[in-house]
């Protein structure tokens, strides 16, 4: 009776059968800790892989004193292999006054945007260079105002993404049941819906630095396209007809950073084409 | 690097200024938001920026931050209009002048003018863009305007002299031909 049950249930078991339930629970004991007696692992001797990073300081509470390039060595060793891991790592071990943002380390939050070795990317999604003769260099995000060393303000940004009202409108929205669309026309929304808004794309535009105060920039039109090519939206026209202007959407000279640079690999630059194509056509 | 030189001050105030005063303003300023519609440059007064000095592009943003930003007024003629006759135009060069590198201009003076004078408004669209993203009006109030009429001045004195040269001497494209064998 008592072999056909379960360890835990032997020591839930109840009183009047004490004596020999404890009894196996010492012949257990001795039996696990028989087997476990394992050989101890070889010490292996600590490998030293110092990669020196270079990145981009400065603090508001000094505002005298101009930004720096500030180095650090890690050891790659100890660390992870993304960029992002380096810099976690710095924060730890090396300088906790070390600036940035960062939430779910996998590229999906699009937090830990900023420019590495000269690309915008995403700071989790960006394997960190082997090669120790090389510095790594990190700056912010290119082109915008900074609140403190890899912290860029994104406030434009965001109050431009919100011009575009990305959400659905539509005024005959049906009651009790779902708001059907056709696979194919679901499928007009792929590689936009996926945009995390980090901002690399945007900042990477030329055209973004010289005229963001009015230019929406490449991450704010793709996502206006998207309410545009959804078939359940029913305000195209009107959102269209926002865009007729020199500047919002016009300052597009087809440079094309924008895709290139894209961390999440879209294309805001077709994006783009679409609405001059059906702002150009009527369509 | 060189910008994030004069970017600390300019941050201090906007972070740490602004917020501060922004509570008292906020109610306010969104009414006012939603009230109008008008283009980002004009008719900000200094109660929308807590008391700051909106230069377009510059670091006071309009508004709170909750605010989107606005729109120019809508107008096709800088919209889809231009840009569809930017591209028509610069498509169609490709045939002109295909088609006046296998005549020759004294025998077709139309086509040659007709090349002359699109060459001339292609050219005019693009520095026109330039200017824009360089030198607007809301950022350049006197620059701008100046840039413009320099680039008009140009245009029409290109398409003058491009009408003198057709009309008065060999034309565009024996003279290109000529350049070629010469």
């Amino acid at each position: 009776m008592f072999a056909s049950r379960t360890a835990t249930s032997r020591l839930l078991a109840s009183s009047s059968s004490k004596v020999a339930s404890t009894s196996q629970i010492a012949q257990r004991a001795f039996s696990v800790s028989a087997t476990q007696q394992h050989a101890a692992p070889a010490p292996v001797p600590p490998k030293q892989a110092l990669k020196e990073f270079k990145i981009y300081r400065w603090n508001p509470d000094q505002p005298s004193e101009k930004p720096q390039l500030q180095s650090y060595k890690v050891n790659l060793a100890e660390c992870g292999p993304m960029v992002l891991d380096a810099l976690i790592k710095i924060k730890n071990d090396l300088d906790p006054t070390l600036t940035f943002r960062r939430s779910c380390r996998e590229g999906i939050c699009g937090s830990c945007a900023m420019n590495i070795d000269g690309v915008n990317t995403l700071a989790c999604l960006s394997r960190i260079d082997r090669s120790e003769t090389k510095p790594q260099k990190i700056y912010p995000l290119p082109h915008m105002y900074i609140v403190k060393d890899l912290v860029p303000d994104l406030t434009q940004f965001y109050k431009q993404y919100k011009s575009i009202e990305p959400f659905l409108k539509n005024d005959n929205v049906p009651e009790g049941r779902e708001h059907l669309q056709s696979i194919a026309d679901r499928k007009k929304l792929d590689g936009m819906y996926e945009c995390i808004l980090c901002a690399c794309c945007s900042t990477s535009c030329p055209s973004y630095w010289w005229n963001q105060d009015e230019y929406l920039g490449p991450a704010a039109l793709m996502a206006a396209y998207r309410w545009m090519a959804d078939s359940r939206d029913s305000y195209g026209a009107e959102r269209k007809e926002k865009m007729q202007n020199s500047l919002s959407l016009y300052r597009c000279h087809t440079i094309f950073n924008c895709s290139r640079t894209c961390p999440k690999g879209l294309n805001p630059a077709k994006a783009i084409a679409q609405i001059k194509l059906e702002l150009a056509t009527g369509a | 690097m060189s910008f994030s030189v004069i970017r600390p001050h300019v941050v201090s105030r906007t972070g740490l200024g602004m917020l501060g005063l922004r509570h008292i303003s906020t109610s306010r300023a969104v009414a006012v938001q939603a009230s109008r519609r008008v283009s980002a440059a004009e008719g900000i007064s200094a109660q929308d920026t807590a008391g700051f000095k909106y230069v377009p592009g510059g670091p006071i943003l309009p508004g709170t931050v909750n605010d989107a930003t606005t729109f120019p007024p809508a107008d096709k003629t800088h919209g889809s209009y231009h840009w569809a006759f930017e591209r028509v135009l610069s498509a169609a060069l490709i045939p002109l002048t295909v088609g006046a590198a296998v005549t020759t201009g004294s025998a077709h003076p139309i086509l040659d003018g007709i090349l002359g004078v699109s060459l001339v408004v292609h050219s005019h669209i693009g520095f026109d863009s330039a200017v824009v993203d360089y030198f607007h009006p809301r950022k350049f109030p006197v620059l701008g305007p100046i840039m413009s009429w320099i680039l008009r001045i140009a245009t029409g004195l290109s398409v003058w002299g491009v009408y003198e040269f057709n009309t008065n001497d060999i034309g565009l494209t024996e003279f290109v031909r000529r350049v070629w064998k010469a």
